[in-house]
């Protein structure tokens, strides 16, 4: 039983149909990645207690495996009375796990700033938050744009790990069109072709924004 | 009748702006300020200089609340500056920086960089800040360069726009560390004018410098620093006409030189 094009071609209409719930899941957990991670290392910049009970937070999520995450929020949360959604749990598990690392992502961004920034806006007296907002958020984003894009397009390539909640992603469909026709070539092979494609297109897009902020560095 | 409060241009020339008391400051166990007394006057235009490590920086970072000291007394008028975080800011409102290094904010505009305090902190509307921030832009020569970013310009244009954007925020005493130091010798002169110009406009200033020119043209006060004390304290006419302290003098000698 060889490589059928015309059966392969054929699965393209039902994997694309999950295209939405993959993009969606990868948006939402790339935002909720984005938002929390920078959270995170603004609490830890912070100090205190709260700042060391952070820093003991992002090394236990960069220790654990991402599945682990989901199981945990999936099957091991409704013992406590907490009832999630599959997609929910799918993008909440995602943004936890990413969350850890786009933290050190945003603190080498933060680091990288001269002293002397945080200096001038606070001898303007700036507050806390505008300086946060106007000072130094910008100017970490243009450094952490090359490394961000990556965790953005390994956050694109972690959803398929949402099929074990059942989620309808690209990969999760085309293995239920393997389990109905037991051919696995060919709706795993679109499949993979059609996560390689988008990745290319993001990773293509992140290149862009980078160059564009790079250029904007040198104006 | 109702006694009427002065009006705030007519204060006392005399009346002190600042007035630090026994300042001590340690970083860890380095001891870098001692015993630091030092008056600023409204319309004061000192000039603290002495060699490198002398503790010239820290003084004026303690004044404006960039770092903390351990131990004396910083009075702003009528506020003291100490452990209260409010009382630091509202100190630090009163005074402008001028750093070294610029610290211009690389990816807003100049006339951004001018106007952010002015709209966040002080509220100005859009507008509002843009002509404040464009008259002192003026003031510094610079108003051409309002749209351009901060990599665009030269060192001594971008300190001119540093200047610029701590007189944006009006603030009663402006102070200035080694502003030419890091500029190549061609644009020395261009911050100088307008630190001069500024000068004679009656702000009161406190600057850090090695250039014996200016001081000897603007300042009306020099203050000596050497191993964290003030050694020397005189009028401009005083220090440079002999009667300076030898270690000053040694130094006036090393720095003349060049
Ligand atoms: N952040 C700091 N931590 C530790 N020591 C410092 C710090 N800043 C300055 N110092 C020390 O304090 C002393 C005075 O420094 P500074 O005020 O920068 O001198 P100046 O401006 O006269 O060259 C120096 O011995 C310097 O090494
Ligand atoms: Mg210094």
């Amino acid at each position: 039983m060889g490589f059928n094009l015309d059966f392969a071609l054929s699965t393209i209409p039902t994997i694309m149909e999950a295209l939405g719930t993959t993009l969606l899941a990868t948006v939402l957990s790339c935002l909720g990645a984005s938002a929390l991670g920078f959270t995170l290392e603004m609490i830890r910049r912070g100090g205190g207690a709260p700042g060391l009970a952070v820093r003991f937070l992002i090394d236990f999520i960069r220790s654990t495996p991402v599945l682990a995450w989901l199981y945990f929020l999936y099957f091991v949360m409704p013992f406590y009375g907490i009832r999630l959604g599959a997609m929910t749990v799918g993008i909440l598990g995602l943004s936890l796990y990413y969350s850890g690392y786009l933290a050190e992502v945003f603190k080498a961004g933060i680091d990288a700033i001269p002293k002397g920034q945080q200096e001038a806006a606070r001898a303007l007296s700036l507050n806390r938050r505008d300086t946060v907002v106007f000072v130094i958020a910008p100017q970490m984003l243009r450094n952490v744009a090359a490394p961000l894009g990556n965790y953005l397009v390994s956050i694109l390539k972690a959803t398929p790990y949402l099929a074990i909640l059942a989620v309808p992603e690209m990969l999760g469909r085309a293995f239920d069109i393997a389990s109905e026709t037991y051919r696995y070539a060919e709706p795993l092979t679109v499949a993979g072709i059609l996560f390689l494609g988008l990745a290319l297109i993001v990773a293509y897009g992140v290149k862009r924004v980078e160059q564009r902020l790079l250029a904007a560095g040198r104006r | 009748m109702l006694a009427q409060a002065p009006h705030p241009l007519s204060a006392d020339q005399s009346m002190p702006h600042v007035r630090i008391h026994g300042l001590n400051k340690w970083f860890g166990a380095v001891h870098v300020l001692k015993d630091i007394d030092l008056t600023i006057r409204a319309g004061a235009r000192i000039v603290v200089c002495g060699p490198s490590g002398s503790g010239k920086s820290t003084l004026i970072r303690c004044i404006n609340g960039l770092e903390a000291f351990q131990k004396g007394k910083i009075e702003y008028e009528a506020t003291s500056l100490g452990k209260n975080t409010r009382e630091t800011a509202k100190a630090r409102r009163q005074t402008g920086m001028v750093f070294q290094g610029f610290n211009l904010f690389p990816h807003l505009t100049v006339l951004a960089n001018c106007t952010l305090a002015l709209r966040r902190v002080l509220l100005k509307p859009a507008r509002e800040a843009e002509e404040i921030a464009m008259r002192h832009l003026t003031a510094v020569r610079i108003p051409e360069k309002a749209k351009a970013y901060p990599a665009q310009l030269s060192g001594g244009q971008q300190q001119r726009v540093a200047i610029a954007r701590a007189l944006c925020l009006n603030p009663r005493v402006m102070l200035f560390d080694e502003p030419t130091s890091a500029l190549d010798p061609e644009m020395i002169k261009e911050v100088l004018d307008v630190m001069i110009a500024l000068a004679r406009t009656g702000v009161t200033m406190v600057c850090v410098t090695h250039e014996m020119g200016f001081a000897r043209e603007v300042a009306d006060e020099i203050v000596f620093m050497d191993e964290g004390r003030i050694v020397e304290q005189a009028s401009s006419k005083g220090f440079f006409s002999g009667t300076a302290h030898p270690r000053a003098r040694l130094f006036l000698d090393t720095v003349l030189r060049h």
